[in-house]
């Protein structure tokens, strides 16, 4: 199988995969960047989504659990912003896209979790010029192919 | 430049009694009839929460400096001057509760504007140093960085970055003689960048002219918050100067209500002069672009949906019609809540009140009353359009623990697209 290099082939491959592989994978994604999360329901949360056998009720539960730590760690209307403590924000973001229920998800789990993913990479490095949401890009390709590919 | 003073307070609330304040303190009733519409008053059941009370500083220096008897009562040293003390007092009431909503102007009989009031009031508290730390720290990076929440241009840069890969469009960037040119509020750059994204992938459709500005693309107006004019004006100014540069023919006000307010109805006033551009609500072009046939959409939500009004657009702006025109459209089964559109109750957050660490729990008390809305009609998920609202509507309901999603009305739009017409982000 040829190798993805492109976000339209990454984002293709990820539309033919059933629901519940976009989901673990979506928790990969999320592995890559969870360090970049303090917050221990996240973090309970990915391993929830990365469980092929997760319950609806454990998937349901992991998502009341998420959105309640992506409630805590928005951005404050009109508070002074600090990106690398917003990465954990958009994390908990990536996770509540990987276990969003069919018809509630605007699009594929997958692809949201990964560009949620990429925004929390590029929130540490977002004051400067380098942009560390290409290199997690490389990484999401990485992933997916290896998956692919096993 | 001077430091905050009460003398300078006292002076700026002198000037702030214009006509139309000196008409409405000498009109009011005292028939308390704007208790019952304001939230903080119904939620919490404090008569010091009455609308009229939280404007007590104001009225006492109308009093005492353009009527008779307060003149006299002055001269002859029988009446209570307002003191310093009294405006630390107030500072709670004046910042903490109260939105800005403008309901309690509603529902005044003799039609006082009680909103308009409290603006002005802010004037004279804000010079006198009793503004709350949170706005004061907001507004003072508005004017050093552009931002109140510090958002810098790289970081919209990144942000634009996002939405070109999730939509494959070009985002146009300082656009000469573009036709739009698109504002956005730092919440939206921050919580939901995906906005960015949904208003491209629209645009494109529509094959819009449109832009945004590097040197100005910050929505928000912390001056009219906080109650300074001189800060509110230079913010406005900076926006008009980018779009003049640029020579654009329309200004998009996002889904930001206070942005609406300060940029659509406060800024010619603000800035002595008229605009050279237009100035419209994404909901109003949306709406424009629907009903030119430029908006095409593939199929409805089956969803039940409400709509919360945010106040500065709806009540306070104007636009109340075109967001239900959109929702019709794209929703099979959109419901209205109980004292809905122009008498929508106010989500608790508005006027700086959400910037204000010290308000927290009794914007999450005043909340109580959205929530009794929203039990009314049991939505499957809550449309608005504005993201400062939009973190209140999901803390709130988190809080009393209630599962509705809360979305944003321009990405409820774009699921609904059919196709998006050009890959790029303007017609080439």
């Amino acid at each position: 199988m040829s190798q993805i290099s492109n976000d339209l082939e990454f984002r293709r491959r990820l539309d033919r995969l059933d629901r519940t592989q976009q989901r673990t994978l979506a928790a990969s994604f999320i592995d890559h960047v969870l360090s970049l999360s303090n917050d221990e329901r996240v973090a309970r949360a990915v391993k929830v989504a990365a469980d092929v056998n997760a319950s609806n009720d454990e998937l349901n539960g992991a998502l009341h659990s998420v959105t309640a730590a992506a409630m805590d760690s928005h951005a404050r209307c009109d508070a002074d912003c600090k990106w690398t403590d917003h990465a954990g924000y958009f994390v908990a973001r990536a996770t509540m896209a990987a276990l969003s229920p069919e018809g509630q998800a605007s699009g594929n789990p997958a692809w949201q979790a990964a560009m949620s993913s990429r925004m929390a990479r590029t929130c540490i490095s977002i004051d400067s010029t380098d942009d560390g949401g290409e290199e997690e890009q490389a990484e999401q390709y990485r992933i997916l192919n290896n998956y692919l590919n096993s | 430049m001077n430091g905050p003073s009460f003398e300078r307070g006292y002076n700026t609330l002198k000037e702030q009694i214009d006509a139309p304040v000196a008409a409405f303190f000498s009109s009011c009733v005292h028939c308390g009839m704007c208790a019952e519409a304001c939230l903080f008053y119904t939620e919490t059941g404090d008569p010091k929460y009455t609308p009229i009370h939280k404007l007590e500083p104001l009225r006492k220096v109308w009093k005492q400096e353009y009527t008779f008897w307060g003149k006299l009562g002055k001269a002859l040293g029988i009446s209570k001057a307002l003191s310093d003390e009294d405006l630390s007092d107030w500072e709670t009431l004046v910042y903490d509760s109260c939105t800005l909503c403008g309901r309690c102007s509603m529902v005044c009989p003799v039609g006082n504007d009680l909103a308009y009031m409290i603006r002005k009031l802010r004037e004279g508290m804000a010079i006198s140093g009793h503004a709350p730390p949170g706005l004061i720290g907001a507004t003072k990076r508005a004017v050093t960085i552009g931002s109140p929440m510090g958002v810098k241009f790289p970081a919209l840069q990144a942000q634009i970055r996002h939405a070109e890969a999730e939509t494959g469009l070009t985002l146009p960037v300082d656009k000469a003689e573009a036709d739009y040119m698109l504002l956005l509020s730092s919440m939206e750059v921050m919580n939901f960048p995906e906005f960015i994204g949904a208003v491209a992938k629209i645009f494109a459709q529509a094959e819009l002219n449109w832009t945004i500005s590097s040197e100005a693309f910050e929505a928000t107006n912390s001056g009219i918050q906080i109650g300074v004019s001189d800060i509110a004006a230079e913010l406005v100014q900076r926006i008009v100067d980018a779009a003049e540069n640029l020579g654009v023919k329309n200004v998009i006000s996002p889904e930001c209500g206070h942005a609406y307010m300060a940029i659509r109805w406060e800024g010619p006033n603000l800035i002595g002069r008229p605009y050279n551009f237009k100035v419209i609500h994404i909901l109003e072009l949306l709406e424009q672009l629907h009903k030119e046939g430029r908006l095409k959409l593939k199929d409805k939500d089956v969803r039940r949906l409400t709509y919360h009004d945010p106040c500065q657009i709806g009540r306070r702006g104007g636009v109340l019609e075109q967001p239900r025109n959109l929702l019709n459209a794209v929703a099979a089964n959109f419901v209205e809540m109980p004292d809905t559109a122009g008498m929508n109750w106010c989500c608790g957050a508005g006027g700086g009140v959400s910037a204000n660490e010290r308000a927290d729990e009794l914007r999450i008390r005043a909340f109580k009353r959205k929530k009794a809305q929203l039990d009314a009609v049991q939505p499957d998920a809550l449309v608005s359009a504005c993201a400062n609202c939009r973190i209140q509507l999901e803390e709130g309901l988190e809080e009393y623990h209630t599962d509705i999603p809360v979305v944003s009305l321009t990405e409820t739009i774009v699921e609904h697209l059919d196709g998006l017409g050009s890959k790029e982000g303007h017609p080439s």
